[in-house]
């Protein structure tokens, strides 16, 4: 008897909660259609015509990728994108989880207020690290060039010479990020079990034995996080190369979204130019993080 | 085992040591800019090289509140009405849809849930510009609308909430159940009030977010009364060229906002973080 109740209660609070859970999650899917879902469709549909904002719109085919793919300067935003995943995403990593280590042993006061200052860096906006950084970085008297002359280096023009630029551009985005991944190495470090290097060192293993055979297997899904993070982010880099360089010198810092951005704002190519561009950024940071995927969880598979 | 104790008292005391450099370097530049906003304009480059000013002067906080053709407060204004609206929206749309998810049980779950999830694999270029022409369409480039719906749901932070509701002792809701209490009270009346530590974390994240937000803005706002903070700090990079002194005294003012806030509820970010791993 108990139980025919309980289950007639059930079934209509099912329909209740059917209407209840519509009601709560419509705002969130309302959202996402429309900001999230509807563009992509758009993009892909009109990244196959000749439209631009005025005038109507012809059906091309893959005219617009091919287009974009001859371009040179988009080949090139390309090429500095992965360079800038090149410097950027392994000084991260080893960074992050070099000093991981460092602030799992710091007195507990101290950690304090060593993770709270490292992670400030991360609320300040990309727009304001640029000036500060073009501020150290002024040729006459900056900040940097002040440390480099008192070690007797001559003074460079780090952000207008072609061959520091972007590692100067790199130099804020790292400061940027450099607390949220210590912070998330640290969370990894700390969630490995004691026991593990407990019979490490009953085992007699040494220092780097116990990193290699357990600390970074460990940490393995820590880094693959961190890994799509950054290279997802490194990527659609737009703020820093854009207030600090726009793109230059000669180039060498543009960055895909500084390209399409640009593209956007001209009239000389058409809407669906652009929108295929968009796609094809996207593609390549898909297959970026596939390739990172596949390198981390092929070790993993071997470990095994 | 006296030496061993001192070795690695040693080695304690270095690790602390190390730690607090880095801790300074980290927050250097934004002291650096803070000094060099109250320098006398002659000092903030000058030689010889001077790491504090002479005299400690508000002139380049006059001269950006004086240039008339920059509107900074108005940008203050502006980008703390978009910030905190859509702090508060994007907390209650995602802990509805979270509560919804990890709680109630309904047609269609698997599959909405995926549509939300599968939103974090969509990069924000592949949305954004296309995104920019709808508006265009829909009229509301320049408004704050355009400022404020964009971004106002987004699944990592659904994810979150899902995460810690999930986490929550299933009597409590039995008993407000057999009480007679709606879902939708229950999520409101015992949910949210247990919530404030996710709350705390989010809420600052996306108010940050949209504080210091730069590309959107600069795409669909060319309305000087709707300036974001950010698009101001990059029209006075471009205006005063190695006047850093006001520069900086505008970057100082912009970024204190978002480090007052982490500083408040720091205990609950940073333990957040560690505890698990998210942002």
């Amino acid at each position: 008897m108990r139980s025919i109740l309980k289950k007639e209660k059930t079934l209509s609070q099912n329909a209740h909660n059917n209407l209840t859970a519509y009601f709560m999650i419509f705002p969130a899917l309302l959202v996402l259609a429309i900001f999230v879902y509807a563009p992509l469709f758009l993009a892909i549909s009109k990244s196959m015509t000749n439209w631009s904002f005025y005038g109507t719109s012809e059906f091309i085919w893959f005219k617009n990728f091919a287009l974009i793919l001859k371009n040179q300067l988009f080949r090139v935003s390309i090429v500095n994108a992965l360079k800038f995943v090149g410097i950027i995403v392994p000084i991260q990593l080893v960074l992050s989880f070099l000093f991981a280590h460092v602030l799992k042993s710091l007195a507990s006061r101290m950690g304090t207020f060593v993770k709270s200052s490292i992670y400030v860096p991360t609320v300040i906006a990309g727009v304001i690290a640029s000036v500060i950084f073009i501020f150290i970085f002024d040729y006459s008297s900056g900040l940097a060039n002040v440390i480099l002359g008192f070690f007797g280096v001559e003074r460079q023009a780090f952000l207008a010479d072609p061959k520091l630029a972007l590692f100067s551009v790199c130099l804020p985005i790292i400061w940027l990020g450099f607390g949220y991944n210590s912070l998330v190495m640290f969370a990894g470090l700390i969630n490995i079990p004691k026991e593990y290097y407990e019979s490490a060192d009953i085992d007699g293993a040494g220092f780097f034995t116990k990193m290699i055979k357990i600390t970074i297997p460990s940490l393995k899904n820590t880094v693959l996080l961190l890994c799509i993070n950054l290279v997802t982010t490194t990527i659609q880099l737009f703020d820093v190369p854009y207030v600090m360089t726009g793109g230059g010198p000669l180039n060498k810092t543009i960055t895909p979204i500084i390209y399409l951005f640009n593209s956007s704002k001209s009239n000389d190519q058409s809407m669906g130019y652009t929108l295929a561009g968009a796609l094809l950024v996207m593609i390549v940071i898909t297959l970026v993080n596939t390739i990172v995927f596949r390198v981390i969880q092929s070790d993993k598979s071997a470990d095994d | 085992m006296s030496v061993k104790r001192n070795r690695h008292n040693i080695k304690g005391l270095l690790n602390n040591l190390f730690g607090l450099i880095v801790a300074l370097i980290s927050i250097f530049p934004l002291i650096w800019m803070a000094i060099a906003s109250f320098k006398p304009e002659n000092e903030v480059l000058g030689f010889p090289f001077r790491l504090l000013p002479t005299r400690w002067v508000p002139d380049n906080y006059i001269q950006l509140f004086a240039n008339r053709d920059i509107p900074f407060l108005s940008s203050i204004k502006a980008t703390l009405i978009v910030s905190i609206i859509a702090t508060v929206l994007s907390l209650a749309i995602a802990t509805m849809a979270a509560y919804a998810f990890a709680r109630l049980d309904f047609k269609f779950k698997k599959s909405m849930w995926a549509i939300v999830i599968t939103t974090m694999y969509i990069p924000g270029i592949a949305t954004m510009i296309p995104a920019f022409i709808l508006m265009a369409r829909m009229n509301l480039l320049n408004t704050y609308a355009v400022l404020i719906l964009p971004s106002l749901a987004y699944a990592y932070n659904i994810l979150f909430f899902r995460q810690f509701f999930l986490s929550m002792p299933v009597s409590i809701e039995e008993a407000a159940l057999i009480d007679g209490a709606s879902r939708f009270q229950i999520f409101h009346k015992i949910f949210l009030p247990m919530s404030t530590s996710p709350m705390v974390i989010v809420g600052v994240s996306i108010f940050v977010g949209y504080w210091n937000s730069f590309v959107w803005p600069s795409i669909t706002v060319s309305d000087p009364s709707l300036y974001q903070v950010t698009q101001i700090i990059q029209s006075y990079n471009a205006t005063y060229a190695q006047k850093y002194g006001v520069v900086m005294a505008g970057s100082t003012l912009v970024a204190v906002i978002p480090i007052a806030l982490f500083l408040i509820f720091q205990r609950y970010i940073v333990k957040g973080i560690t505890l698990t791993g998210l942002k």
